[in-house]
């Protein structure tokens, strides 16, 4: 375990070295201190620059603490869920996002309309179709992702869950904008 | 007008408020209603695996808000509803804690060291049933020492601080948090160190918003929903959802255990219990009173504490701490409850928080107005009346109320929510990621505010996996722009001092026993481990 505390110290000695070096001099306008009308301020530097220090000073602890308790380790089986959970969701969320305006597009190539989304978000179905179906998406694969395959149960579970969340975010409340017509 | 006045219109403001319907022809008013239906939501999220009392508070805020919009008038009964929230969170969040080693909020983590162990015994009803009566045990208490302490207290800390000294106290506060939460000294400063830089993002005093990349989205910085929610709530949900599917990958299916032998709990329990209980509910509430430190460190104290006495007197066959104690679950509870009621005295005094729950309670009173946590909360002015003061008291009642209910109803509540068990997790937790994520949208109302999350979740998730605490980085999140505000406001009052924290003795002391803090922590955690 001592280890794994040393890379862990050792990363984060790393990322608090750059931000003090790098992105604190680089990303911040004004200095530790600065003087205004005559008197001496708080610059906007300072602040980070301390988060950066108890980052290191940790990091250094760590390296040097025996503590560690721990069995709990990072490993590429950890990243490779995590890879695969982090593409279910951009998935969900591009289908919440894109749903409304991409269904308005498929009726306009069919039909003679000329349909925006926007106009239409505030009403039923429309404002609900994104919400729908991303987030339907979402709660049946990671149920199905747990079940080891996609499932009639997972599918039914996510549409009342989606139905039951709208009931309580929309039905009740007009000034409540589910996701993404607050966007789009 | 007098304390006694500012009580009894206190009192009359919660039970003689708006009318919401009638019982017997007894008029029920709508704050009573509101902590009622608040107690029963925060058991039922406090119990059920992967939501937590926090959670819900974010999720029904912007709801309340909506219903009674932004007046005066609208305080009480939305305070009453995240108060009952956090009362029946409180207690409920053992459930989980106990049945599947999943701690609903963070400071019920160290009820599942002998919770979980208990239940894998087939002691879980047992277990729950002393975790409800060390928690309302503990919540009482507080909140009777809250009450009669509260503002005597608040007005002591504000004469006696100034700036310098309260930014120091907030330096001891993180410096406490991040010794004590947790198992190393490094990972905790590490965690706080990475609060305050995502607190920093996109703030400060110049024109251009720093560490913002010179993009639109960072510009604004993070929303703080979207931190806490996302490293203390989807970073678990993250977790939780691998280790099922490590789980049902292993062994085909995940495992239920049968529950068996007596169940109850008697009075010789309760009195074998209960000096672990009451150490931990003095350990609670002074630890809640001290501005920044939640309940976490409440419940690691309560249940040191409690591990140390019990090493002196336990017989030889009875079970560790750490492997099925009923003891650990008492000092446990008792040190976390007993944390809510005396952590209103920093946030009404201060307006600083020492838990995730006082956190929605400081937004609240942010967005809808009319409520200042501050020292201007507890003075009596001269003439007229300082309506503060009356919600302050208020507040107290719906507290006292919460309590009422959690002593009649609550445990029966709790007890029920033992069928929790039977319900997935893996199905659970999906629902609540989306319901989360809903919730952060339906307050921001923009798509990145759901990726900020997500972003934070990672980063909890990656806390978690490498043993590293992720409540230091919350609470550091929620201070550090207070932190900064303070520290900038002593330099300049200090005619920009360079040692200002140094200065007076008061501050000078709280400095020296941060310091202390982090290496008597650091060399004691050294020497355990060795």
């Amino acid at each position: 375990m001592q280890r794994t505390n040393v890379i862990i110290g050792l990363v984060f000695v790393i990322v608090a070295l750059a931000v003090a070096l790098l992105l604190v001099p680089f990303d911040v306008e004004t200095s530790y201190f600065e003087k205004h009308r005559r008197q001496l301020n708080v610059g906007d530097s300072l602040a980070p620059t301390l988060a950066a220090a108890f980052i290191l000073f940790g990091g250094l602890l760590l390296i040097m603490e025996r503590c560690a308790n721990t069995h709990k380790q990072l490993s590429w089986a950890n990243f490779r869920y995590l890879l695969l959970f982090l593409l279910i969701i951009l998935f969900s969320l591009s289908l919440m996002r894109w749903t409304g305006p991409l269904v308005t597009g498929l009726l306009n190539l069919f039909t003679a309309d000329d349909l925006e989304y926007r106009p239409l978000r505030d009403t039923t179905p429309w404002k609900h179709l994104g919400f729908f179906f991303g987030g339907g998406f979402l709660i049946a694969s990671l149920i199905s992702l747990v079940d080891g395959k996609m499932t009639i149960r997972a599918v039914s579970i996510s549409v009342i869950a989606i139905f039951a969340m709208i009931a309580v975010y929309d039905l009740p409340f007009d000034d409540l904008l589910l996701p993404p017509n607050g966007d789009v | 007008m007098g304390v006694f006045d500012y009580i009894q219109l206190g009192l009359e403001a919660v039970f003689l408020g708006p009318e919401f319907f009638s019982l017997l022809g007894i008029p029920i008013s709508i704050t009573l209603a509101m902590v009622f239906f608040g107690f029963l939501t925060g058991i039922a999220v406090g119990s059920t695996p992967g939501l937590a009392g926090p959670m819900a508070m974010a999720i029904a805020l912007p709801i309340l808000i909506s219903v009674f919009g932004f007046h005066p008038d609208a305080l009480l009964p939305i305070f009453g509803f995240l108060i009952g929230i956090m009362k029946g969170a409180t207690v409920g969040g053992a459930v989980p804690a106990i049945l599947f080693n999943t701690p609903g909020t963070p400071d019920a983590y160290m009820t599942t060291l002998d919770g979980y162990p208990l239940a894998q015994k087939g002691k879980a009803k047992k277990a729950l049933k002393l975790a409800h009566f060390s928690s309302v045990s503990g919540d009482t208490f507080s909140d009777v020492v809250l009450i009669i302490c509260a503002p005597f207290l608040a007005i002591l800390v504000e004469r006696y601080l100034d700036l310098p000294e309260k930014t120091s106290l907030l330096i001891l506060s993180f410096a406490f948090i991040a010794a004590v939460i947790g198992n190393s000294v490094g990972k905790g400063l590490i965690s706080m160190g990475l609060g305050l830089l995502a607190a920093y993002v996109g703030t400060g005093e110049d024109i251009y918003p720093r560490l913002s990349f010179g993009t639109q989205e960072l510009a604004r910085g993070f929303p703080v929903v979207t931190a806490v929610l996302g490293v203390l709530i989807l970073g678990e949900i993250f977790k939780s959802i691998e280790d099922l599917w490590r789980e049902k990958k292993q062994n085909g299916q995940i495992n239920v255990i049968e529950q068996s032998g007596d169940q109850n709990l008697h009075w010789a329990d309760i009195k074998r219990y209960a000096p672990y209980i009451g150490r931990s509910a003095v350990i609670g509430t002074v630890i809640g009173a001290l501005p920044g430190v939640g309940s976490t460190l409440a419940a690691t104290l309560g249940y040191t504490a409690g591990r140390r006495q019990y090493q002196k007197n336990k017989n030889a066959n009875d079970p560790n701490f750490g492997e099925g104690a009923p003891e650990g679950i008492a000092a446990t509870e008792a040190a976390n409850s007993s944390v809510s009621g005396a952590n209103l005295i920093p946030v009404l005094s201060l307006g600083i928080p020492g838990n995730a729950a006082a956190v929605f309670l400081i937004l609240a009173a942010e967005s809808i107005g009319g409520f200042n946590p501050g020292p201007g909360v507890f003075k009596i002015p001269s003439s007229g009346v300082n309506t503060e003061l009356v919600i302050a008291f208020g507040i107290f009642t719906t507290m006292f109320f919460a309590n009422a209910l959690n002593w009649t109803i609550g445990g029966y509540i709790m007890r029920s929510m033992g069928v929790m068990i039977r319900i997935p997790k893996h199905i659970l937790l999906p629902i609540v990621l989306l319901l989360t994520l809903t919730a952060i949208y339906v307050e921001q109302t923009r798509m990145e505010a759901m990726w900020f999350a997500i972003g934070f979740g990672v980063l909890g998730y990656l806390m978690r996996r490498i043993g590293m605490s992720p409540l230091p980085f919350v609470i550091a999140f929620i201070l550090g722009g207070r932190l900064e505000d303070t520290a900038r406001q002593a330099f300049q009052a200090t005619g920009g001092d360079y040692f200002f924290l140094f200065t007076s003795p008061v501050s000078f002391i709280f400095m020296l026993l941060a310091l202390a803090v982090i290496v008597y922590t650091a060399r004691h955690k050294k020497v355990q481990s060795e």
